[in-house]
């Protein structure tokens, strides 16, 4: 009986990420943090178990690669560790797993990434310079209608599937961009980085003095 | 006892035909699916510089920023161009991330450093403002038995109409307005898209707010309502509609407290009606 109920815990587990990796090619974001956390929790399982994580989805030349682009789209700074180190790249790996169709956009977005850098430096991705790197993204970025400028975002809750009009590079960009910024901001790590207090309980709620102060100095009434 | 939902009981009505009630229970006014109403909505969302960096604190709980404005301006109504009023649901604060939190950062700053650092400084500056205002029913929107599609059960189903009049549109464009000038005031910029002039304001959908209801209205004559004050069917004595089918008017606010309000009123007339024999 012990078994047969850890059995089932464990299908239950998988049922959560699967459900998530469903939900992201279909549904309207946001999508919880708890969901998020069902995959950060299982890679971590597996990392304890194990030692090490074994990817599901991507070869290792593959994974090396989303490893590389973790470490780009968002880099340990003097504040926390980068997305590598808060394991966006198992967290894809996982979803990947789980829903064929972002398999499918990963896998031909990273050998699209692969045969654009050689085209241009005769390396494979991870193989070129920190600076090509960089280059490749930012024009992916610049293609997909990313813009300093000052914008409209899209109205709330509207559906995020993949433009195929778009070129594989482009439509590859915005999925790994969006996937390793959600893993990095469901991890512990993103969450500290924010400084992201939590969900408390409180006898009464008071917006605390300082807060109180730091606003009042910097609203454009200030000093009137 | 009827409370199955406005929609609801005015369907099981409609459906419920007989040589006495030929255009359905209770139907004697041609007057049950009609005037069916929902909260009027918009939103809008600005960024405000001068919330960046604010010290870090617990903002979670009921609608974030923990603030909500009822309607200000009746005074001026007069001014305003359209009828009745709305709220504003003020949300903020330093939200939960969650997947898709920060999808828009990424488009505004790339890639690097400098998302990272970006989405550090932006997070809690933003605001977000829902307007829930109330629509006057109007002859256009109403619910009535589709001729053609049944549920599984083999039971026609209802077919909406709805139409915002004029007075909900004005009002809604003063939401945005209004939202937009907080916004630009508090030296923000407004993210969601504004109406250019002579555009459609993107005022909420008939239904998208969820408060459906008026449909078997009630009132002081038979002629002009469904049901009479205490929401008894002036047609048949011993029914009783327990929903929000009787609303003439939508509140602004969520009508569930109404709705028990008034089941309170009739539940006190039905055991007083009892009482005299009347039922």
């Amino acid at each position: 009986m012990g078994d047969h109920f850890i059995l089932s815990k464990e299908l239950t587990r998988r049922d959560l990420v699967g459900n998530l990796a469903l939900a992201l090619s279909s549904a309207a974001v946001p999508i919880s943090l708890e969901a998020a956390q069902h995959v950060h929790e299982a890679a971590a399982r597996e990392k304890e178990a194990q030692g090490a994580y074994t990817p599901k989805c991507f070869n290792p030349h593959e994974f090396r690669t989303l490893e590389r682009l973790a470490e780009l789209i968002i880099p340990a700074d003097g504040v926390t560790g980068s997305a590598r180190e808060a394991g966006a790249p198992e967290f894809i790996d996982l979803l990947c797993s789980q829903n064929p169709e972002l398999a499918a956009i990963f896998t031909g977005g990273l050998l699209w990434l692969d045969a654009e850098m050689r085209r241009r430096h005769g390396a494979p991705f991870v193989e070129a310079g920190e600076r090509e790197q960089i280059a490749v993204l930012e024009g992916l970025w610049e293609a997909s209608g990313g813009t300093e400028e000052s914008k409209p975002e899209p109205a709330a809750g509207g559906r995020d599937r993949p433009d195929t009009s778009l070129s594989p590079g482009v439509v590859f960009f915005n999925w790994v961009t969006k996937l390793t910024v959600d893993a990095f901001y469901t991890s512990r790590l993103g969450i500290k980085d924010l400084g992201y207090t939590g969900n408390s309980s409180h006898s009464k709620y008071v917006v605390p003095q300082e807060v109180i102060d730091y606003a009042i100095k910097r609203s454009p009434f200030a000093g009137g | 006892m009827l409370a199955a939902s406005a929609c609801e009981s005015a369907r099981l009505l409609l459906n419920s035909k007989s040589p006495r009630f030929p255009n359905g229970l209770a139907n004697d006014s041609g007057l049950v699916g009609r005037f069916l109403m929902d909260t009027v909505g918009l939103s809008a969302r600005g960024h405000v510089p001068a919330l960046e960096g604010l010290p870090r604190y617990d903002t979670e709980g009921y609608g974030g920023a923990h603030l909500y404005m009822p309607w200000w301006a009746w005074e001026k109504q007069g001014e305003l161009g359209f009828p009745r009023g709305y709220h504003i649901e003020i949300g903020g604060g330093y939200g939960m991330p969650q997947i898709g939190s920060f999808h828009g950062a990424v488009r505004r700053h790339g890639i690097g450093c400098k998302l990272k650092e970006n989405i550090r400084k932006e997070f809690g500056a933003f605001v977000d403002f829902a307007g829930r205002g109330e629509m006057v029913p109007n002859a256009m929107s109403y619910c009535e038995i589709d001729p053609h599609v049944m549920d599984r059960w083999g039971i026609p189903v209802l077919r909406f109409h709805f139409q915002w009049s004029d007075a909900e549109l004005k009002q809604a464009r003063h939401m945005e307005q209004t939202f937009a000038a907080i916004i630009e005031t508090m030296g923000g910029r407004v993210l969601t898209p504004l109406t250019p002039p002579g555009g459609e304001v993107p005022i909420s959908a008939g239904g998208e707010i969820i408060h459906e209801l008026g449909t078997v209205r009630m009132g002081t004559s038979p002629r002009n309502s469904a049901l009479n004050p205490f929401c008894q069917a002036h047609d048949v004595k011993n029914l009783f509609v327990a929903d929000a089918g009787s609303f003439v008017s939508n509140p602004d606010k969520n009508p569930t407290l109404t709705i028990n309000a008034l089941v309170w009123r009739t539940s006190e007339y039905i055991a007083e009606e009892m009482r005299k024999g009347n039922l």
